[in-house]
């Protein structure tokens, strides 16, 4: 390969892996926000974000409604939808049974109710597209081709992901959430209602993945099988810090610019396999993550 | 004591003749009929596959019955779902074997669950002719009892595109992306006798089925400055990189593979007409669904299925791709004379060679060969209209034992 055609390379595939980043920053972001306020990994998250695109699919293309009613009406069905599984599903498991376990489960259950569902529609049988929101023409960045929706899609997720550090760094609610995650009986001592911030929290990681799905649904084709994304949202996370936000955001960015990296410069093949390479790398040379602060142990 | 002594003799020589007389008689084989097992998929998500594939074979095995049957016998069918999953179908087949006795076996449209069902045919060694199925995994090493890939075999889907490209658009570079499974192996394995014979270099990117992002290997695949893509691929990876095509100004032709979309109209909706202006598809029948030469299959299958014609997704796709397969059937019972025995039937379909009349090429078995079909024809498709090419494009492969 020559000099110029490895700087081509190397352009587009950050150009294109910051775009596909930034949604599985947004995605680690949800599944974070979520395991540091209930220590619990939630593996319906990608089936959230599937079902969110769906939601948007079949109001905006098969109801044919305006999309200033699409997109507030698949946010709220999104935060809805989560808010309600943590207070009745969630929180009747943690009743009865006290191991954390009983909720990953739970979550892994929702994962396959929502997959089942959207198959029965058969809306999910053949892939589809969500049409694109923004002109798809694409402009050159150096020697980088991107499309106006790839410039679109990375200003809107770092816009919100600008907003929601915002709301946890600046606002009442927001440091309600952060108390939660730090010590959750000592927030309720202070007046934090618990059940109210949980469902809060897991209905906003709602609406980020249903932000995500309503960004990449008119790149990726959509199909009852799309949130198997959210491994490499996991991988973003495990390689940011599982309990840290900005550490999931700059994992998402690292695992999509190292997808791209190592389809251009190793091997197509070997796409799939670098989320997982870079999961092993990070928890061999730092276990908390790139931005995971001290490693903690345990006592049992 | 004599006396009885004689009588239990009678009684047991009686009784042996008896049990005799019984292995002699063809399981599923009755002076009147001949019974069969069909299965396919009848529910669930992969219906599309085969629901009016089994139709179309029912209609066809209705139509020999109403013409006489075959030497005198009717064929009676027996239905299952399989609902394209492998337990299910090896339950199906299981069923159709021990308790309904079934001659013979029609059935399976998706190749990963037929494969399962391999052991269990040989091991009872019952004739068993795949539906539209590829089935390669079942298919070879070749057995006496599995027969298929009606459709098309995998191993011949790359080389009729190679050779479609090499003779019809002259190309010498073609850019060539595959799955990194063994689908995608076997459709390469076979493309590479026809690129050697063609003079076609091939650069081939292998993807997984489930990328999301599709950049890197469509840049390395500019890269080599192709003279066509082709793209043997399943309908979502192939949609995405016609659409990274489209957004990168790619213009040299895009020749998709059979595997590659179920519906023109949803890959359209999917990608866009400006992203088809350079197109071709690939077809393993003799016209694109629903064309001239296929008028009666469709006019068949109305008188047939009046209610379900009358609804919009009616018939599916695949309809077609029922008849070969009875067709072949029937023809084995036929060669195999008035009084058939699996093995005259096994005998008969190893040297069968016909014309369909539906699928692109001559349907072909040999004493290797167990994929019937090798052969396709291209489709140029800008997204609106569908003109189906001139000349019918046939792969080299061949099994050859390793």
């Amino acid at each position: 390969m020559d000099l110029q055609l490895a700087l081509i390379f190397l352009q587009q595939g950050i150009a294109s892996g910051l775009v596909s980043g930034s949604v599985y920053a947004l995605l680690a972001l949800a599944i974070v926000i979520i395991f540091k306020t209930s220590d619990v990994p939630n593996f319906a998250q990608g089936e959230v974000f599937m079902a969110a695109g769906y939601v948007a699919l079949y109001l905006f293309v098969f109801q044919q409604m305006p999309i200033w009613v699409v997109l507030p009406a698949t946010l709220l069905a999104a935060f809805l939808a989560m808010a309600l599984f943590r207070r009745v599903v969630l929180d009747q498991v943690a009743k009865s049974a006290k191991d954390l376990v009983y909720l990953v489960i739970a979550t892994l259950g929702l994962s396959y109710v929502l997959k089942g569902l959207v198959r029965r529609t058969g809306f999910g049988d053949t892939p589809r597209s969500f049409p694109a929101l923004v002109p798809t023409d694409s402009v050159m960045i150096g020697q980088a081709s991107v499309t106006l929706l790839d410039l679109a899609i990375f200003g809107t997720a770092v816009a919100v992901m600008a907003a929601f550090f915002w709301m946890f760094n600046y606002t009442k609610t927001g440091r309600a959430m952060r108390a939660v995650g730090m010590n959750p009986k000592a927030a309720q001592l202070v007046g934090v209602d618990l059940r109210r911030c949980h469902m809060l929290i897991w209905g906003l990681s709602g609406v980020i993945s249903a932000i995500a799905a309503l960004l990449i649904s008119p790149k990726i084709l959509m199909t009852a099988d799309m949130g198997s994304i959210v491994m490499l949202a996991f991988a973003a996370a495990i390689v940011g810090g599982f309990s840290s936000l900005p550490g999931a955001v700059v994992g998402g960015f690292i695992i999509g610019i190292v997808e791209n990296m190592v389809g251009l410069f190793i091997s197509s093949r070997a796409i799939v396999l670098a989320p997982f390479l870079a999961i092993l790398i990070v928890l061999v040379l730092r276990p908390q993550g790139l931005f995971g602060g001290k490693l903690t142990i345990k006592k049992v | 004591m004599k006396t009885n002594g004689i009588v239990r003799g009678l009684t047991l020589a009686g009784g042996l003749l008896m049990g005799l007389a019984a292995g002699a008689q063809e399981p599923g084989v009755t002076d009147k009929a001949i019974k069969i097992g069909i299965f396919g998929p009848l529910s669930g998500q992969n219906m599309a596959y085969g629901f009016d594939v089994v139709n179309a074979a029912k209609m066809y095995y209705d139509k020999i019955n109403k013409d006489g049957g075959i030497h005198g016998r009717k064929i009676e069918y027996v239905v299952e779902d399989d609902r394209c999953n492998a337990n299910d179908l090896v339950a199906a087949v299981k069923k159709l074997v021990e308790q309904e006795n079934v001659f013979m076996l029609n059935g399976g449209s998706c190749s990963a669950a037929v494969v399962a069902a391999k052991d269990y045919i040989v091991r009872n060694k019952v004739p068993y002719l795949m539906l539209n199925a590829s089935g390669d995994g079942a298919l070879f090493p070749p057995t006496d009892y599995i027969f298929g890939a009606f459709s098309i075999s995998q191993y011949a889907v790359g080389g009729a595109m190679v050779e479609f490209a090499a003779k019809s658009l002259g190309a010498k570079t073609v850019a060539y992306i595959n799955h990194d499974d063994a689908y995608g192996a076997w459709n390469l394995e076979g493309s590479k006798k026809d690129a050697e014979v063609n003079g076609v270099k091939l650069v081939v990117e292998s993807v997984n089925p489930t990328i999301n992002d599709v950049t890197a290997p469509f840049l390395k695949l500019r890269a080599a400055n192709p003279d066509a893509i082709l793209l043997v691929t399943y309908a979502r990876p192939a949609a995405l990189l016609i659409k990274k095509a489209a957004e990168l100004g790619f213009n040299k032709p895009i020749i998709l593979s059979v595997t590659g979309t179920a519906s023109l109209n949803q890959l359209v909706g999917n990608v866009g007409k400006d992203a088809l202006k350079n197109f071709y598809t690939q077809e393993v029948m003799i016209d694109s669904p629903g064309g001239d030469k296929l008028k009666p299959i469709y006019d068949m299958y109305k008188a047939a299925y009046p209610d379900l014609a009358a609804k919009p997704d009616h018939p599916q796709t695949y309809m077609p791709y029922g008849i070969p397969p009875a067709m072949s059937l029937v023809k084995a019972l036929q060669d195999a004379g008035p009084n058939p025995t699996r093995e005259k039937v096994l005998a008969a379909l190893k040297t069968q060679d016909f014309d369909s009349g539906v699928m692109a090429g001559r349907l072909q078995f040999g004493p290797q060969q167990r994929a019937a079909n090798r052969s396709t024809i291209f489709i140029k498709y800008d997204g609106t209209t569908m003109a189906p090419l001139p000349g019918v494009f046939t792969s080299r492969w061949t099994y050859e034992a390793k």
